[in-house]
């Protein structure tokens, strides 16, 4: 497999050549283009090994993800003897190489974009800090080893924490290794949290990577909103 | 005449100088800045067919096509001018020589071209191509070598080569060759796949030449963002 980003950071798109036996996974509506060796299946699960005897928890994964992880319930499978794909998400960003070895990956709901070999993305529950981080309900929680690309709102980047690191909420793209997160406020106490303009945050503690976006989708809605003709 | 594009990809601006006594055919609209001696004189554009009649029927369907019914002509007066020309999108601009064979170009695209290009709407066809989208084709051919069209797109524009085939997804399309055959066809090989993959029907292009495309769906931006606004109250 080689994979290049191009475009980046504003408008990343994702080019892979496939060897023969390989199967991209991405979500559904981002094809851009392929070559005319391409087979596409639309799936319910990424996982492309799953058999029949794995199809109803495959279903059960999916139904979850849809209508809770705010993917897509369907998935697209490109498999070719030797082809390339071009992959590109609806909005505005950029898109990270993951090598997955193994360990597992959380990603804000909607943050996945492909991954190729024996990867699970499951649909975690992230109760009142995901509300209230306005990530949405659920995380992805994604497993596996193989490789993995994820995209952003804007630009992206990783920060490598070891002891603790605060972020915006809105920001998160997805975290890696031995990391929790917790809500608190910004500082100032109770005046800081409503008047700072920064509410909430994120504090993450412990060590492993952490991925940022230098845009968020929540904010330019609210600003886009009452310009809106009523 | 010379054309450089300024603050690509998101904010592209195309510079055009022209020597005097040169000029430039633009969409309205796409002005941002221009030189005090530059005469801008807005006209309808003449039709393949030559003649008034034939200038009209060009404009009828420029106008089914989406774009304007005029077309306003810039010309450098007295001396050298520079022109600044924009798209309503961000992302990038191509200004690209007309193959001998022409280039299709997907409506919304077109921004300028240099005097001696021939457009006309290619309505047959094309409407379940774009359905929905208020899009067709221009096919714009050149009547003297050495002629120019500038192009903008939504997010970055990648020129993609074929030989032989490639799919394209629809709402990614910005320009083609003239010489390349292309039909509709299934993303998948049934129509299950293609439907639950959300891909539909792509445009598969056949033989040689070069393809642009823009690596954003302006459509399905505008559907994701759309369904997050409020909703109409009228």
């Amino acid at each position: 497999m080689n994979h290049e980003v191009t475009h980046a950071p504003a408008f990343s798109m994702l080019r892979v050549d496939l060897q023969p036996g390989e199967t991209l996974v991405s979500e559904p509506d981002a094809m851009v283009a392929m070559t005319d060796d391409v087979e596409l299946e639309a799936k319910l699960t990424t996982s492309p090994d799953a058999g029949v005897g794995t199809s109803l928890k495959a279903l059960v994964a999916a139904v979850v993800r849809k209508f809770l992880g705010g993917e897509s319930f369907f998935v697209s499978h490109y498999t070719a003897a030797g082809g390339s794909i071009w992959l590109a998400p609806t909005m505005s960003g950029s898109i990270v190489h993951y090598p997955m070895k193994g360990a597992s990956i959380t990603l804000s709901s909607g943050a996945y974009l492909a991954s190729i070999g024996a990867i699970d993305v499951l649909a975690r529950y992230g109760g009142l800090r995901g509300i209230l981080a306005k990530e949405g309900i659920f995380f992805l929680e994604i497993h596996g080893q193989g490789d993995l690309w994820f995209n952003s709102f804007g630009g992206v980047d990783v920060i490598d924490v070891d002891g603790s690191y605060i972020v915006d909420t809105g920001h998160i793209v997805g975290w890696a290794g031995d990391l929790e997160m917790n809500l608190r406020g910004a500082g100032g106490g109770l005046v800081g949290v409503f008047a700072s303009g920064e509410g909430l945050v994120c504090e993450f503690t412990g060590q492993g990577k952490l991925w940022i976006q230098s845009r968020n989708v929540p904010s330019i809605i609210d600003w886009l909103s009452p310009l809106l003709p009523g | 005449m010379q054309c450089e594009l300024l603050y690509r990809p998101v904010s592209t601006i195309a510079q055009i100088r022209l020597e005097a006594g040169e000029q430039v055919l633009v969409e309205p609209g796409a002005m941002v800045g221009m030189s005090t001696n530059i005469d801008m004189k807005t006209g309808i554009p003449a039709g393949a067919s030559g003649g008034m009649l034939g200038k009209i029927a060009g404009s009828v369907g420029r106008l089914l096509t989406g774009e304007s019914f005029f077309q306003n002509t810039f010309t450098a007066q007295n001396g050298p001018g520079e022109l600044l020309l924009t798209h309503e999108l961000p992302g990038d601009m191509v200004w690209i020589d007309l193959p001998p064979s022409g280039l299709k170009v997907q409506s919304t695209a077109y921004i300028a071209c240099t005097t001696h290009v021939q457009m006309q709407a290619e309505l047959g066809g094309y409407r379940t191509f774009f359905s929905g989208e208020g899009l067709f084709v221009i096919n714009a051919t050149a009547s003297l070598p050495n002629q120019k069209i500038l192009l903008g797109a939504f997010g970055g524009i990648q020129k993609m080569p074929v030989d032989g085939h490639l799919l394209i997804d629809n709402g990614h399309l910005v320009a083609w060759d003239g010489n390349l055959s292309f039909n509709l066809t299934k993303a998948s090989r049934g129509w299950i796949s293609s439907f639950l993959s959300r891909e539909g029907m792509v445009c598969r292009f056949t033989g040689q030449g070069n393809v642009w495309i823009q690596t954003r769906n302006p459509s399905e931006y505008g559907t994701v963002v759309g369904r997050m606004l409020p909703p109409r109250t009228n």
